[in-house]
């Protein structure tokens, strides 16, 4: 024990020495320790043997009454005498205790004795062995520390920091995301993706917890604002607002340019189907008033294209089912952004809004008309060759789609002027359709009436129906139509509503 | 400067020695009671063999003196309980030498330290 006590020690002393030097000494004090251990051992096991020997002394001294012994007289003389009492006993039990008591008794305590002894050997044996281990430890890491053949592994743990802020990260934009999905959904998936690549970005670039979470804040704000402004066009639809067309509309660009990467899927399917529509659309052309319903239709849908650009602020509700019809049109490029204003007009009307918005468009389909109408040059008959163009050229003409697309930008330009342009037109011209899209806050009845007038036609709806019953149409849509058809008008407006929902439910399905 | 720090540090080398020294003393101390106990331990074992028609004696000086065993077998728990509290003050004696030995042993190295600073600046200012 005190051999160990002074290793530490010495350990503890020569901190400052260089390792090797130390390992050394190591060693050396622990080779010291086995060396202690082994004398204590020897000496334990001397006396053991001395214990064995009056073990057996005092087994065979009872035997006979006394012993011819030579005695010690002093250091230099023996002298002869006798042993008697050889069963009696005086035992030194330790501490300057003695004990007389027989040879029986004496063996008995030699027998104790012997165990006390043989446990203190133990127990030196295990300490020797321990720090022989110990020793051949040291050995050891002596040669690796002078081999360079052996390379310590270490792994370095950096900070967690960065785990730990995305998780905080997640936590932070959950509660205010959850809110807005009742609003709007599609808009606020496009915002958030969009900041999610921008938080991203900016992840990798900010290194500071204080930055992330000045952004995250930043980013909060703006959510915020975005909300409110969800909330009012949601309003704005229920009242047909211009206002809320018009954030609406800014909502939807904002969509746009994020949409594009999102769904190139639809895109296809969507091409797949239009073909079919301008198909219809030229077989019908020739026909009655069908088939000018039926244009009407295409024009409205083709027409809303341009609007959809450059007209948000003068006609929004209009722009917003434009993109809804567009979709069925060929344009692959509008379909992108038309597909994506579908689904958030879903999203964002609920129930009120579809039937709202086709009020505004479709109060007329001749309405619609005369504008287009008006676009080109005042007048009817250029605007429709121009409507008919692209069906007709593809059909007829053999446009290419370059040039219908070159059309379509050609017609975007116009459609700026005209958009602009329209609402007087249409003002002057249709009584209460065009009214309604400019000034129609607080008329959401009157456009219902329109649409009743519009009714008549779309009655020959019925032959685009069998188009459009391709497309699995969604139920709760036309339910929800239902009802306001239930509010608003019997018969008659029901039919273009359906129509567009079945379009809609086509979407939808896609 | 020098001088009075070598000083110091002469003086406190001298106290941390005698501290060492007590260190040591009160180790050994400690060892033999560590011995004793183990002596007496034996002894209260042995004394449990015997039977009461043995005579038990103590050696005190050069007399033998006859006891009664279980006389001797008290005086023996006595003295074990003895030596055990003698080793828990002794423990704790230790440690608080240690303790001091610890702070000594820092104080003189800073004392080192300085000493071999200030004797560096003599020599170079030298």
């Amino acid at each position: 024990m005190h051999t160990t006590r002074g290793t530490t020690m010495a350990d503890k002393s020569k901190r400052n020495i260089d390792p090797q030097v130390r390992v050394d000494r190591l060693r050396e004090e622990h080779e010291q320790v086995v060396k202690g251990c082994d004398e204590q051992i020897l000496h334990w096991k001397k006396v053991s043997g001395d214990y064995e020997a009056l073990d057996d002394r005092l087994r065979t001294l009872p035997d006979h009454l006394s012993y011819d012994v030579m005695v010690p007289f002093g250091p230099l003389a023996f002298m002869p005498g006798k042993l008697v009492h050889t069963n009696e006993v005086t035992v030194l039990l330790g501490d300057n205790w003695f004990a007389k008591c027989s040879a029986k008794q004496a063996q008995k305590i030699v027998d104790h004795r012997v165990k006390y002894v043989k446990g203190e050997l133990d127990d030196l044996l295990k300490t020797r062995k321990n720090f022989e281990a110990r020793v051949g430890f040291t050995e050891d890491l002596k040669e690796l520390s002078n081999k360079g053949s052996y390379v310590d592994i270490r792994e370095e743990v950096r900070s967690r920091e960065t785990v730990v802020t995305k998780g905080k990260q997640r936590v932070a934009h959950k509660p205010n995301s959850k809110p807005k999905l009742d609003t709007v959904l599609d808009l606020e998936e496009v915002e958030e993706e969009g900041k999610g690549v921008e938080a991203d970005e900016e992840y990798c670039k900010i290194l500071s917890e204080k930055e992330l979470w000045a952004r995250l804040d930043q980013l909060e704000k703006l959510e915020e604002l975005q909300d409110e402004e969800d909330r009012l066009s949601d309003t704005g639809d229920t009242n047909g607002d211009d206002t809320t067309s018009s954030s609406s509309s800014e909502e939807e660009k904002e969509a746009d340019c994020s949409q594009p990467e999102k769904e190139p899927g639809p895109k296809t399917s969507w091409a797949t189907s239009s073909p079919a529509n301008g198909q219809l659309v030229s077989q019908a052309a020739p026909g009655g008033d069908t088939t000018k319903d039926e244009d009407e239709q295409e024009e409205e849908e083709e027409d809303c294209l341009p609007t959809i650009y450059f007209s948000h602020t003068v006609e929004p509700k209009k722009v917003r089912i434009c993109t809804g019809k567009n979709t069925t049109l060929k344009f692959s490029e509008r379909k992108e952004h038309s597909l994506t204003h579908s689904k958030r007009k879903k999203k964002n009307n609920g129930t009120n809004g579809h039937s709202h918005h086709e009020l505004h468009k479709i109060t007329s389909p001749v309405d619609i008309y005369r504008l287009f109408v008006d676009v080109k040059n005042g007048e009817p008959v250029p605007r429709k060759s121009i409507l008919k163009s692209r069906s007709r050229e593809n059909s007829v003409c053999s446009d290419t789609s370059e040039s219908s697309a070159a059309d379509f930008d050609e017609r975007r330009l116009v459609g700026r002027s005209v958009s602009h342009d329209d609402a007087p037109h249409s003002d002057t011209s249709d009584g209460h359709t065009e009214d309604d899209s400019p000034t129609a806050l607080p008329r959401t009845p009157s456009r219902f009436e329109a649409f009743s007038g519009t009714v008549v036609e779309k009655d020959p709806m019925p032959t685009a129906v069998p188009h459009l019953t391709i497309a699995p149409p969604a139920l709760p849509t036309i339910l929800e139509r239902k009802q306001e058809e239930g509010t608003t008008d019997a018969a008659p407006p029901v039919e273009p509503p359906k129509r567009v929902s079945k379009f809609k439910a086509g979407r939808q399905n896609r | 400067m020098a001088e009075a720090l070598q000083k110091k540090l002469q003086s406190e080398l001298e106290k941390y020695k005698q501290m060492q020294k007590d260190v040591s003393k009160s180790m050994s101390a400690r060892q033999k009671l560590e011995a004793q106990l183990t002596e007496n331990n034996i002894v209260k074992e042995e004394l449990d063999l015997m039977e009461s028609s043995n005579t038990v004696y103590k050696l005190i000086g050069p007399v033998l003196v006859k006891q009664d065993l279980e006389e001797a077998k008290a005086t023996v728990a006595k003295r074990l309980e003895y030596i055990n509290g003698e080793i828990q003050r002794y423990e704790a004696l230790l440690k608080e030498m240690e303790k001091k030995s610890e702070q000594h042993r820092e104080v003189l190295s800073s004392l080192q330290q300085e000493y071999q600073k200030a004797t560096g600046r003599a020599v170079a200012k030298v």
